[in-house]
């Protein structure tokens, strides 16, 4: 109970810091919404030195900054400019969608690479393993979107699946049934790309540790007692191994959320991503404030499970967490 | 292949049928004015899907600033006189026709007669008075408020009667019909109570209920999925009819989907998911040429834009800045001789061949060849020659260090840098090009990419920048939305911001120019004074100019009735004229 | 076992030389364009013409194929035959940045032109650049990989092992930095800085900037192995019989942490070398003309250059190679490292 508190005391304050820092950085920032309106010779600089003004964004910093809390405790997080709107239920609708896409690309991702990482660790060498090690060497040294452009051409070129979007646009007319085939297949293209993009780094943490626990004493002796190969990888070097794994899952979780980013731009997934980078490129502060805050929570929650998962998996962690609570 | 892409086609005509809720169109009143396309004829039926680059921020006309915004609002809304984007002349819209006095100060306009707004309200001159109320009201903050307050006096509106308006305007201003273009007519009905209330700005926006929102443009709302798409149905009220006497529009929908990026926009249509795209760069459009034996589009390659890129010398006044490393490189900027020596070196073929894969055209002034009404004929295009360069820089006093590199009189190396925005391939590699140029006649030249937003507040607000490479225009063919570029004290007065007098002869000899050509009513007069601002503007040379990318544009083979435009919105302008072919046509070309 | 380990040093050694001395295996110079020929396909060796079969290669000409209107339609010009020469003068360059000097490994007489991978779409050499982009951003992205790794170690071993408060605040840390609007801080950061920055300058920049920013991820890693570590029973019987805090870190603690940091050193660097594409944005990358492999690989990002010129991808080709050599150089030192322990 204690910890769970503790946890809650460091969520508050980290995202009371997240928001101190991000009007600070966005202080900092050259530019503003408006900037766009400055090429457009019909504007005057008074119509827009108005607009700045009936937005608020002529106040200092700390006026700003209260005004932001008020609203933020109303649960509205601001207010957007370009929408015109509070910018939580701009979020909400687009966070739903965005945890969509990235729990079934977490998901697909450890169901890649929890057992390619098993497998090429304990058949070194062999080529499975080389491939795996060949392949995702590929994967992490080519940048995501440009993977991203490479998968999506092979798909236009192959009509394999709908290359954007979430849904169809008579989706609303399909039958209940259709509607999960349409969402499914609209699925496919981004779960694939942050899967295998994500999956390059998992395999070669969990190969990495999987090497290191398979040559621990205690492996070798459990060997010597005659227990089943199957069982001696998956019951006791897997658990083992699990730690930095678990603590990548952490990151996973939360790191999905700035991971998919790119990809939810290019291919038109309707989550956070697209929202917060024209956000900031358009430099729309209280959204992008807003999309951060969602993402700080997402982190904070991603952690809490991943540290929950760490003591669950890791006896000894157990053993002094309890200690120390 | 083939056979899979007519599969596609008859699951996308399946599918087009599925969407039969659509409104059918009204059967015409009598008394009602409509409008009638001669040469118009299609086919009822089907819908058709556009992809966005990004997702629209409102559906008010008045408070929308974005491009992306404007296209879909300007599928349902109307305006009273239009500028036809294909002939770039008025015509009449929701005005059936108009009258200029003779000092060309007022208008009169006289409104079709029983046309109904997309719910079926009727429409007459009090929503014309509401509209413009709105447009110029300080509280609403309108961008387009600043079109209608000339001399900073406001246009005056009366009502004659049910059907006429009169617009008065402080002083005679040249092609003033040309302002009704884009203003959108508001219906009073729905929008009074917000505006009297005092939160216009925040009705329409894009969760708006499709029963609170009607305009009298050829579609009408139908549904918003945040993050995916708008779609818009057949306004069956619509006021134009095709030469069948059937009313328009022929399609029963229109989806707008955000699909996030240029080269999203690429492939979904590529794919078949989307049947027009337009703003298309070069290589892009290349690219669906070579695709045409896997895809049957329809390309068309419109020729030059009105968008002008250009190398942008900073001239601004820098006292009370610290920017002293700007101040000093100034002395070469201000020097015209170093101006013109840039421009002499420049290779403005290789920058149309390899910028634009020679779908585009090199400038030398600010108007090209695609404003063939404005175009100045008897602008000098000098041919690239380095040697003038050396030539000009030598007898301004310049001279070549033993290491190759250019000096000024003072012997301090000529080094300066090129702004550009980052996420503008085709500008970055303007610069690119511009650097390699310069750097054969010993200019050291760095090409400084920003984001967009960062290198606009360097060159509007802190000034601190040597060059920049930058693109303006593109909006209208006529002269008067340049005025801010090239009077004085214009808000795009890019090279000297804030001016309050002419610094020089010239821009005081270009700003009467450009004042005079504003309230001049004759074209051929008008023409002149613009030629001769055309002229002074290249022989001194506030901006090199560069070039100008082709309109390249597509659609789908069974679009009907596709005819891009060079003026914005280059592929919906005759949204209410697109139809959706039965069959699909076997010539179907590259133009 | 030790001539494998021999062969992937020597093949280590060899490609950082050859990115070393990039002006002499590079046939011309990174930033010199050829107009006329953008985007052309990588130039064919021959060896066999009408009089027969020859040792010495040669090479023709090519020239675009203007009637398609497509860039990156060229057929050979068989009139003419450049025959392949090595130790040839060419443009004069710094080796190793101080010696003058115009002598390349290979070229072809002039106007004769040798693209080994093509060229770009200002008909720059793909080839020379990517060799002379390999200095920058190899260099830069060990760099930063060792900023990054040596901070996130540090603070990852610290929370790990006092654990408690220590670890709530030090974790609490890195939340914030995984969380920030980090595009914001860049713009903000670009705006701070003078408008033209040297190789040197983009270089510290690019490093500090990642090694800051990507410190965070290392050090929960760490901080996860380092917590299960301290209540293993050796270090607790260590700590027991009064070892000091220092003795029990660089004893027990710090080498089990070598084999994390070896994995992540070999995903970071290629992962650091392509974030200048990012960062290129934001105008903090490396700026044309100068090469880098990032912003070689920013070009790749546009899908009508990634299918129709495939020839560009030479800079991720060069990217996956030296990622692959330097995990396998990494892999090398993991089981070396657990050999020398047990």
């Amino acid at each position: 109970m204690i910890y769970v508190g503790q946890r809650l005391l460091r969520a508050i304050l980290l995202l009371a810091g997240v928001s101190a820092l991000c009007f600070l950085f966005t202080e900092m920032a050259p530019g503003s919404f408006f900037d766009e309106m400055r090429l457009n010779p019909q504007i005057s600089p008074e119509t827009i030195s108005a607009l700045r003004a009936h937005y608020g964004l002529d106040q200092p910093l700390a006026v700003r900054y209260g005004r932001w809390m008020k609203s933020a405790l109303h649960a509205d997080f601001g207010y957007s400019i370009a929408y015109n709107m509070p910018v939580a239920p701009l979020l909400w609708k687009r966070t739903q969608n965005t945890l969509l896409l990235t729990t079934t690309a977490l998901l697909l991702t450890w169901f890649i690479s929890v057992p390619l990482g098993v497998w090429t660790a304990n058949w070194r060498e062999g080529l499975l393993d080389k491939t795996v090690t060949l392949a995702s060497s590929f994967v992490i040294s080519v940048p995501e979107l440009v993977i991203a452009v490479a998968v999506l051409a092979v798909a236009v070129r192959w009509r394999l699946a709908p290359i954007g979007g979430m849904t169809s646009t008579d989706f609303d007319g399909l039958s209940e049934w259709t509607k999960l085939q349409d969402l499914t297949r609209h699925l496919a293209l981004p779960v694939l790309i942050l899967a295998v993009c994500e999956s390059a780094v998992i395999v070669r943490h969990i190969r990495a540790s999987m090497v290191e626990a398979l040559d621990a004493p205690y492996v070798h002796a459990a060997r010597g007692f005659g227990i089943r190969r199957a069982r001696l990888l998956f019951r006791h070097a897997l658990s083992a191994a699990a730690n930095p794994a678990i603590s990548l899952l952490g990151f996973s979780l939360a790191g999905l959320l700035s991971g998919s980013l790119l990809v939810e731009v290019v291919c038109g997934w309707p989550g956070l991503g697209p929202l917060i980078l024209e956000a900031t490129l358009s430099r729309d502060l209280y959204l992008v404030i807003g999309g951060i805050m969602f993402s700080a929570l997402f982190m904070v929650g991603g952690n809490l499970v991943a540290d929950v998962m760490l003591l669950a998996f890791d006896p000894r962690i157990r053993r002094e967490g309890t200690n120390a609570d | 292949m083939k056979l899979i892409a007519h599969l596609t086609l008859h699951v996308c005509l399946l599918a087009g049928i599925c969407f039969a809720a659509a409104p059918a169109p009204e059967a015409a009143k009598p008394g009602e004015e409509l409008a009638r396309d001669a040469d118009v004829s299609g086919q009822y039926g089907g819908h058709l899907t556009i992809g966005q680059r990004s997702e629209p921020k409102t559906l008010n006309p008045v408070t929308a600033t974005d491009a992306v915004s404007r296209e879909v609002i300007g599928r349902l809304m109307a305006d009273l006189i239009d500028i036809n984007r294909s002939t770039q002349q008025t015509e009449p819209a929701l005005a059936k026709s108009w009258k200029m006095s003779a000092d060309g100060k007022t208008f009169t306009l006289q409104l079709r007669k029983g046309i109904r707004f997309s719910d079926g309200y009727p429409f007459d001159a009090d929503d014309v008075l509401f509209s413009f109320k709105v447009y110029m009201d300080e509280a609403v903050d309108s961008p387009q408020r600043d079109l209608l307050i000339i001399d900073g006096k406001p246009m005056q509106v009366t009502k004659l009667d049910q059907y006429t308006v009169r617009f008065v305007l402080p002083r005679p201003y040249a092609a003033g019909e040309r302002l009704f273009d884009g203003l959108a007519m508001l219906p009073r009905h729905l929008l009074e109570k917000p505006y009297r209330e005092g939160h216009f700005a925040q009705t329409w926006g894009l969760n708006v209920a499709p029963g609170e929102i009607a305009g009298l443009g050829p579609f009408r709302l139908k549904q918003y999925t945040p993050g995916q798409q708008i779609v818009v149905e057949r306004n069956p009220y619509y006021w134009k009819v095709d030469a069948e006497n059937r009313r328009l529009p022929y399609l029963d929908e229109l989806a707008f989907l955000f699909v996030g990026t240029e080269d999203a926009q690429v492939m979904r249509f590529e794919a078949g998911e989307t049947d027009m795209i337009s703003r298309l760069s070069a290589e892009n459009y290349n690219l669906l040429v070579r695709e045409k034996s896997r895809m049957d589009s329809q390309l068309a390659d419109m020729g030059p834009s009105l968008e002008y890129n250009f190398l942008l010398f900073n001239l601004n006044d820098l006292s009370g800045k610290k920017l002293d490393e700007v101040a000093r490189k100034q002395t070469w900027f201000r020097d015209l001789k170093f101006r013109q020596a840039i421009s002499a070196a420049v290779d403005r073929e290789s920058i149309v061949r390899l910028v634009y894969g020679s779908r585009g055209a090199a400038l030398w002034g600010n108007v090209g060849p695609g404003n063939k009404l404005w175009v100045d004929q008897n602008l000098p295009h000098p041919q690239r020659s380095l040697e003038t360069a050396r030539q000009l820089l030598k007898s301004a006093g310049y001279s070549w260090n033993p290491a190759g590199l250019l000096v000024d009189a003072a012997g301090r190396p000529v080094e300066f840098s090129i702004v550009t925005s980052s996420s503008n391939s085709q500008r970055m590699k303007m610069a690119t090009l511009v650097q390699d140029d310069l750097s054969h006649l010993g200019m050291q030249v760095h090409v400084v990419p920003l984001e967009f937003r960062a290198m606009i507040d360097r060159i509007f607000q802190t000034f601190d920048y040597d060059t920049a490479i930058m693109g303006l225009g593109g909006g209208d063919a006529d002269p008067n939305p340049e005025m801010n570029v090239w009077t004085f004290n214009g808000t795009s007065h890019l090279w000297h911001l804030n001016e309050t007098e002419p610094a020089t002869a010239w821009e005081r000899e270009l700003d009467q120019l450009m004042q005079q050509q504003m309230v001049t009513l004759d074209y051929a007069k008008r023409k002149q004074l613009y030629d001769r601002a055309q002229q002074l503007i290249s022989d001194n040379l506030p901006f090199v100019f560069l070039g100008t990318p082709n309109i390249l544009a597509g659609a789908n083979v069974r679009v009907g009735n596709f005819h891009p435009a060079v003026l914005d919105p280059y592929t919906l302008w005759n949204a209410d004229e697109l139809y959706v072919r039965s069959s699909a046509p076997q010539n179907a070309g590259v133009r | 076992m030790r001539t494998k380990t021999l062969a992937l040093v020597a093949v280590i050694v060899g490609l950082h030389l050859v990115l070393l001395f990039a002006g002499f295996f590079a046939p011309y110079d990174a930033a010199s364009q050829n107009r006329d020929q953008p985007y052309a396909p990588p130039t064919r060796l021959h060896f066999i013409n009408a009089s027969g079969f020859h040792l010495r290669p040669f090479v023709y000409a090519w020239t675009a194929n203007t009637s398609s209107n497509q860039p990156g339609a060229y057929s050979e010009t068989r009139s003419v035959e450049y025959p392949l020469h090595f130790f040839v003068r060419g443009s004069s360059y710094k080796l190793v940045g101080i010696y003058e000097t115009s002598l390349h490994l290979f070229g072809v007489d002039e106007p004769g032109r040798i693209f080994l991978w093509g060229t770009d779409g200002y008909g720059r050499d793909e080839f020379s650049r990517v060799l002379y982009g390999g200095q920058i951003s190899v260099a830069a992205g060990i760099t930063a990989t060792l900023i990054a790794l040596l901070l996130g170690c540090i603070l990852g071993v610290i929370a790990g092992y006092y654990g408690r408060w220590v670890d709530e605040s030090l974790m609490g840390v890195t939340e914030l930095f995984l969380s920030l609007p980090w595009l914001y801080f860049l713009l903000g950061l670009r705006a701070f800085l003078p408008l033209h920055l040297s190789a040197i300058e983009t270089f510290f920049l690019l490093t500090g900037v990642i090694g800051m920013i990507g410190w965070a991820r290392p050090a929960r890693l760490i901080r996860g192995l380092v917590l299960s570590l301290r209540s293993r029973n050796y270090v607790l019987a260590a700590r027991g019989f009064g070892a000091s805090d220092f003795y029990v870190l660089r004893r027990h603690i710090l080498p089990e942490t070598f084999g994390l940091l070896l994995t992540q050193a070999a995903l970071l660097v290629p992962r650091y070398i392509a974030a200048e594409v990012m960062l290129s944005f934001f105008g903090l990358g490396v700026t044309e003309p100068i090469p880098s492999w990032g912003n070689m690989l920013g070009a790749l990002q546009q899908y009508s250059i990634l299918v129709s010129y495939a020839w560009l991808l030479a800079p991720a080709g060069a990217l996956v190679v030296t990622s692959v050599l330097y995990s396998s150089l990494a892999d090398v030192f993991h089981s070396r490292l657990e050999s020398s322990l047990t």
